[in-house]
């Protein structure tokens, strides 16, 4: 078993990669009743075109199975797995992104037992054609709660316009007709092909003792038997870095517009350190713009222009990435035009220096020593930085090595006016103005 | 876990003193009478606050120097718990332990206690721009509520059955209230808030209590105050309607039902309805999730909350907006097993195991353990998780059955996108 301390952080990682491929972290906190355990697959709702394991050619699955898989995974031969933690005090959770599913428990109590059962329900499929039918009404619920959700459509609403043929752009839950499509024999095939072990990490994080955790699972994964691993091919398609529609309003019963500008980065292939170190000065660079110390944010919330509900982002993914700036307004047109502005501005004079930077940086280095309170956080982003080939704990010191010019670098690739867009939410009333 | 010392009549500093943290969490409550025109007036006090100060008199110079401290967090809320509200000043901070720097903790207490004493004042009165800004602040996150169709539908039913009573008055008061307060009412709030509220300091993080009670003593000179008398929880009327229909343009019908107990939070029988509740609809586990949403393939979300101060029970559903008579067929047939105590072994066990679980989990953040502690100490000074987790074992399914008995459905409530669909 490897063990990392990380000095400044007061934090001890241990890891080891099993026969079977599988990446183990263990994380214990000093302190904590608690453990969280996240057993997640490299697998999400863009992987829909890919060639499954043992074939040759590629095929395209429904809208919206990687999300179906993981409501199905719960369900056993012996009844539910919720059930399941339930009696062992563990409450149990799962999660499909656009690039992975995470399954989850957090228990006070019984921990090798709930590690047993997160380890065995994700590693024992179970699909009948009849349990799949009865899913297809709860999901449908599922999805028809997120279409009355506003913030969620806008999102949603922005990543369709800045992309034209990703599938980043599908809804991750799919839509209550795709979901029709989805059959028994697909959820095997995508199973069998993602939830291979050497697509998987399993993070154990709080009240637990590393040596006999690492035994217990390495026992667990001795029992069972696995296909060799193989290299997943996933088929995406070109993209161009324009954005793919400049401008939509969608009606909706809102009080008030909201509006979204978003951008869509440039660099899309990048992993490991350098997607940190851009990804960090991009975010840094943001926080100058967009921040809540900003001159944008100070004239903006003076003048009425955004309130409480302002927000601004920036995320990148390998092949996809976006930065998000938006707040519920009355004068969307003019709210979306200052968010102009302020980039045409910086593109023409960079307007920050050292001091900027260091104030910016140590406010994301705090943001980050808090997080480290929240073993949810350690796991979740941990295993999203281990996708990438990043270690969250490195992020510390790649803070402290960004210098001005990086920030206005990785800005530059975020700064084409073509890369643009504005997506806006109105009450049905005002459609007419 | 939190050590208690007094400052003042009505104002106590609690400390837990731990290396469980890498950071620092301040927690300010300030108590008063819960109405809506207080409401009103304590959310927007609690905006201007925060906003800006004397030594730092915009919005900007003051985050800037929160930035510099390494990102502290600091935001003021108001919020309502039974008959009180409370407005509260939370700040998080890292601890220098992991710095090069120190004195971060000392500044970090110092804009504490400029951001309460020394707010940015102009002839007496709050500077009228932040003063304007900050109302309009607050009635557009009145009005935003709108926009989230679950909480907006829970609102609206608590509206029809509870006019008036604290359960329906939202923590930020009513736009109408928003737009009459004056610049001098907000002084004067302010004022009460700081010299006449009742006032419990919470601090955890790798600190000594005397430290904290010492430098709260030095700077703060917070004087005695009475705490106020508390007054018997409001009883239930019965609602003018027993089912009421809304509609809005939307795709899901939310149902929200209302259920009355006369079990409140101070009744030595609130551990078993915290369990009755856990049994009914509180978890995956429970009748309502396992009948509603797995049998039956209903709903996405279903489940039962109580209200613990204020007597009441609800059920949540987001169902298809023509399954409402359906649904609610279900969810009575589920009660009625409740009260029928037909409940399994299983269905106990689980639920005891998840209660004691949650609470246990929520005690391994530092604002689980404030609030908590926040709510218990009313119950009793010297509270024990472990007190509460030993009631919790020893309910029986009878118990249960028993306070079923005295529950009552009192009102539905169906937020509808029907009509609308059938127009298009």
């Amino acid at each position: 078993m490897n063990k990392v301390h990380f000095e400044q952080l007061d934090e001890t990682l241990y890891h080891e990669k099993l026969d079977n491929g599988l990446e183990v972290y263990i994380l214990p906190k000093k302190g904590f009743s608690k453990t969280f355990a996240t057993f997640t697959t490299k697998y999400g709702s863009i992987d829909n075109n890919f060639v499954p394991i043992g074939k040759t050619e590629p095929i395209q699955v429904p809208d919206g199975i990687a999300h179906f898989l993981e409501h199905k995974m719960f369900e056993k031969e012996e009844g539910d797995i919720f059930q399941q933690f339930s009696k062992q005090g563990a409450s149990a959770n799962a999660f499909t992104s656009f690039t992975r599913t995470a399954y989850l428990f957090s228990a006070t109590d019984l921990i090798e037992e709930n590690v047993e059962t997160l380890l065995d329900f994700v590693q024992e499929p179970y699909f009948t054609e009849k349990t799949v039918e009865k899913e297809k009404g709860i999901i449908a619920q599922e999805i028809t709660m997120y279409d009355d959700q506003p913030d969620w459509r806008l999102y949603f609403g922005m990543i369709e316009n800045l992309y034209k043929n990703h599938p980043v752009k599908i809804d991750i839950a799919g839509t209550v007709e795709s979901i029709q499509d989805i059959t028994a024999e697909h959820l095997y095939t995508c199973y069998h092909t993602f939830y291979h072990p050497s697509n998987m990490v399993l993070f154990i994080v709080g009240s637990v003792e590393p040596e006999s955790m690492m035994a217990l699972v390495k026992e667990n994964q001795a029992k069972k038997t696995f296909e060799k691993p193989e290299e997943i091919v996933r088929i995406y398609p070109e993209e161009p870095v324009e954005a793919a529609i400049k401008e939509r309003t969608l009606e909706m019963s809102v009080q008030k517009p909201k509006v979204f500008v978003g951008i869509k980065p440039e660099v899309l292939d990048l992993s490991g350190e350098q997607m940190m170190k851009h990804e960090l000065a991009a975010q840094l660079a943001f926080e100058l713009l967009f921040g809540r110390t900003s001159d944008f944010y100070h004239h903006a919330y003076e003048s009425g222009l955004i309130d409480e509900s302002y927000s601004f982002d920036y995320s990148l993914e390998n092949g996809f990435g976006y930065a998000l700036i938006g707040s519920d307004t009355q004068q969307p047109e003019e709210l979306a035009k200052e968010i102009d502005n302020t980039i045409q501005r910086a593109l023409e004079l960079w307007p920050f220096g050292q001091a900027d930077l260091d104030r910016v940086r140590r406010k994301k280095i705090g943001f980050f020593l808090r997080a480290l309170n929240s073993p949810e956080y350690i796991a979740n982003q941990f295993t999203r930085y281990a996708f990438n080939d990043m270690n969250l704990f490195d992020v510390v010191p790649a803070l402290e090595a960004l210098e001005v010019q990086d920030l206005q670098a990785a800005f530059y690739t975020v700064s084409l006016e073509s890369q643009r867009s504005v997506f806006t939410i109105v009450p049905p009333e005002k459609e007419s103005e | 876990m939190f050590q208690t010392i007094n400052i003042a009549k009505g104002v106590n500093v609690h400390v837990n003193e731990t290396t469980q943290f890498k950071t620092i969490n301040f927690s300010i409550r300030f108590k008063d009478k819960l109405t809506k025109e207080k409401a009103s007036a304590r959310s927007i006090l609690a905006n201007v606050l925060q906003h800006s100060n004397e030594v730092y008199p915009s919005h900007t110079a003051l985050r800037m120097v929160l930035d510099d401290l390494y990102g502290t967090s600091l935001y003021m809320d108001s919020s309502k718990r039974g008959n009180e509200h409370i407005v509260t000043l939370n700040v998080e901070t890292v601890n220098d332990e992991y710095l090069s720097e120190t004195g971060v903790l000392e500044k970090v207490m110092n804009l504490m206690y400029i951001v309460l004493f020394k707010p940015n004042f102009e002839d007496g009165l709050f500077k009228p721009s932040i003063f304007e800004r900050e109302k309009s602040a607050i009635k557009q996150r009145i009005e935003s509520l709108f926009d989230e169709k679950t909480r907006y539908a829970q609102q609206r039913m608590l509206e029809h059955a509870l006019p008036g009573h604290p359960a329906s008055i939202s923590p930020n008061g009513t736009i109408e209230d928003v737009e009459s307060m004056t610049n001098e009412q907000l002084v004067a709030e302010y004022r009460t808030m700081i010299e006449e509220n009742e006032i419990e300091i919470y601090a955890v993080g790798d600190i000594q209590p005397e430290t904290i009670a010492a430098y709260i003593r030095e700077y703060f000179h917070f004087s005695d105050r009475e705490k106020p008398v508390s007054a018997p929880p409001l009883e239930l009327k019965k609602p003018k309607e027993p089912r009421v229909l809304e509609f809005e343009v939307m795709k899901q019908g939310k149902l929200h039902m209302a259920f009355y107990t006369p079990i409140t939070f101070h009744d030595e029988k609130f551990p078993i309805m915290q369990v009755m509740n856990g049994v009914f609809g509180g978890y995956a586990h429970s009748k309502l999730f396992v009948n509603i949403r797995e049998k039956e393939s209903m709903a996405y979300y279903v489940s039962s909350s109580y209200a613990s101060h204020f007597g009441l029970l609800f059920v949540l559903a987001g169902i298809d907006a023509n399954l409402e008579e359906k649904a609610v067929k279900l969810i009575l047939e589920q009660f009625e097993e409740v009260k029928q105590g037909h409940i399994s072994d299983t269905e106990l066990d689980q639920t005891k195991a998840l209660l004691t679980n949650q609470l246990k989990e929520a005690l391994d953040s530092a604002r689980g353990q404030i609030e908590i502690y926040d709510q218990y100490m009313e119950l009793s000074e010297t509270f024990e998780p472990e007190d509460i987790i030993a009631r919790w074992k020893n309910v029986s399914k009878e118990d249960i059955a028993a306070v079923a008995q005295d529950i009552s459905l009192e009102m539905t409530y169906f937020l509808s996108g029907k009509e609308e669909d059938s127009n298009e």
